[in-house]
């Protein structure tokens, strides 16, 4: 049975589940799931998925959520195929990937999230951005950038010499921020700026954001 | 023996601890006085290049991200202690969304809540109760969640303590000590209640919640 994606074309965190299933050469049907009319949030869809949230994976009747759960389930599950070492096996390489993906979740994510959710999703429920909140977080993100800068003019990757799950995992937010928003924060931070342009040029990121 | 770089009372310093006492794995705390900014000097930013703490020194392997250093310590150490990421592929898919959910839908609320009515006071700052209360409007639809969940099961992977219940402990125990509605949150669903009271009072979380 093809591995189901269920939720929605356009959610970050769909896509980035689409682009590691890529990545791994898996095929995959997604499932639409109508965020826009609430569908996520019904009883029927909670049996799947308790926090009432897109996505989820139907891998032949074995149900997983949380998108970076299912891209590590994924990299696992198909290690000798495609992109090779998304989740590295060695220990000690395995250890600075788990800060790398450590690090993007303390100290990236909660800043384009927060920016996302500020000028993109309170727009879709009418609010309006909270300036001195979207100033914070904006700031925030530039002074963790700089460590990336740091990070990224050592090595090529975030953990290290190769890509990994950790690089790929920004994909979504990054995209969002730094390209359809036009934050402009990579322009004085090259090793970020090189790093960004190599991983949004991968060809799996590429067929995602043409369709999911 | 494992060199702990970080703050005694640190919620992030204080997981790495409780894992070393879980794995039976000696450790060795070196103070990083955070009150003294000391997390921002050179020779600490030079090791861990975001200011946080802690960082280990493993025997010269340098780690940092304390959710890192936890899996690196219960991987490294599978036979002794207690066993704390599963390794049969779909029970490590349903850690990984369990630590997952651990992140996205509990700490995500939950830190930022102590960081108002614990951390901001002891800075002589006056906690935002507008957000407090908004975070804690969040937290409910999530620990009906978790309601749900552990109605099924006894821990947050499964019917076995892993890391992603662990993780809880630092935050979680901080948020439930401000007591009234905040304690109530978990006091009023069951299962939540009933897992909660399990967690904190293992031995090992009992040896570091007050000093690392």
């Amino acid at each position: 049975m093809v591995l189901k994606i269920h939720g929605h074309a356009v959610a970050p965190l769909v896509r980035l589940v689409a682009e590691v299933c890529r990545e791994k050469e898996v095929p995959y049907e997604l499932v639409n799931v109508e965020v826009y009319k609430g569908e996520h949030k019904t009883p029927a869809f909670r049996e799947f998925q308790p926090f009432g949230q897109v996505p989820y994976i139907d891998d032949d009747g074995f149900i997983l959520y949380e998108s970076r759960a299912i891209c590590r389930y994924i990299a696992k599950k198909y290690a000798s195929q495609g992109t090779p070492d998304l989740v590295p096996r060695d220990p000690k390489a395995e250890a600075i990937f788990e800060q790398a993906v450590s690090i993007e979740t303390s100290n990236f994510y909660p800043f384009v999230l927060g920016i996302t959710t500020e000028k993109i999703i309170k727009k879709h429920r009418g609010l309006e951005p909270n300036e001195a909140r979207l100033s914070d977080l904006v700031n925030n993100l530039k002074a963790k950038l700089d460590v990336y800068d740091v990070i990224l003019g050592k090595q090529e990757y975030l953990a290290g010499g190769s890509i990994t799950l950790a690089d790929l995992f920004h994909l979504p937010y990054g995209t969002i921020v730094f390209e359809e928003l036009g934050y402009d924060l990579l322009e004085d931070r090259p090793n970020v700026a090189r790093w960004w342009k190599d991983i949004t040029a991968r060809p799996s990121w590429l067929a995602v954001k043409a369709k999911a | 023996m494992v060199k702990l770089y970080g703050f005694s009372g640190s919620t992030c310093t204080r997981l790495v601890a409780l894992i070393c006492k879980e794995k039976n794995v000696p450790y060795e705390l070196t103070s990083v006085n955070l009150a003294k900014g000391e997390q921002k000097a050179a020779s600490h930013t030079a090791i861990q290049p975001f200011g946080q703490v802690p960082y280990i020194d493993d025997d010269g392997f340098i780690l940092y991200e304390s959710r890192a250093i936890a899996r690196y310590l219960s991987k490294k150490y599978p036979n002794q202690g207690t066993s704390l990421t599963p390794s049969d592929p779909k029970a490590e898919a349903l850690f990984e969304q369990a630590a997952s959910i651990e992140t996205f839908n509990f700490s995500v609320i939950v830190a930022p809540i102590v960081g108002e009515k614990v951390f901001k006071p002891r800075r002589g700052l006056q906690p935002d109760e507008a957000r407090v209360t908004e975070l804690l409007a969040s937290l409910q639809s999530k620990m009906d969640a978790y309601e749900v969940i552990l109605s099924k099961q006894k821990y947050l992977a499964g019917d076995s303590v892993t890391l992603a219940d662990l993780y809880h402990l630092p935050y979680g125990t901080a948020f439930y000590g401000l007591g009234g509605s905040f304690a109530e949150v978990f006091d009023s669903r069951p299962s939540l209640s009933r897992w909660w009271k399990d967690i904190s009072s293992r031995p090992a979380w009992l040896a570091v919640k007050d000093g690392a």
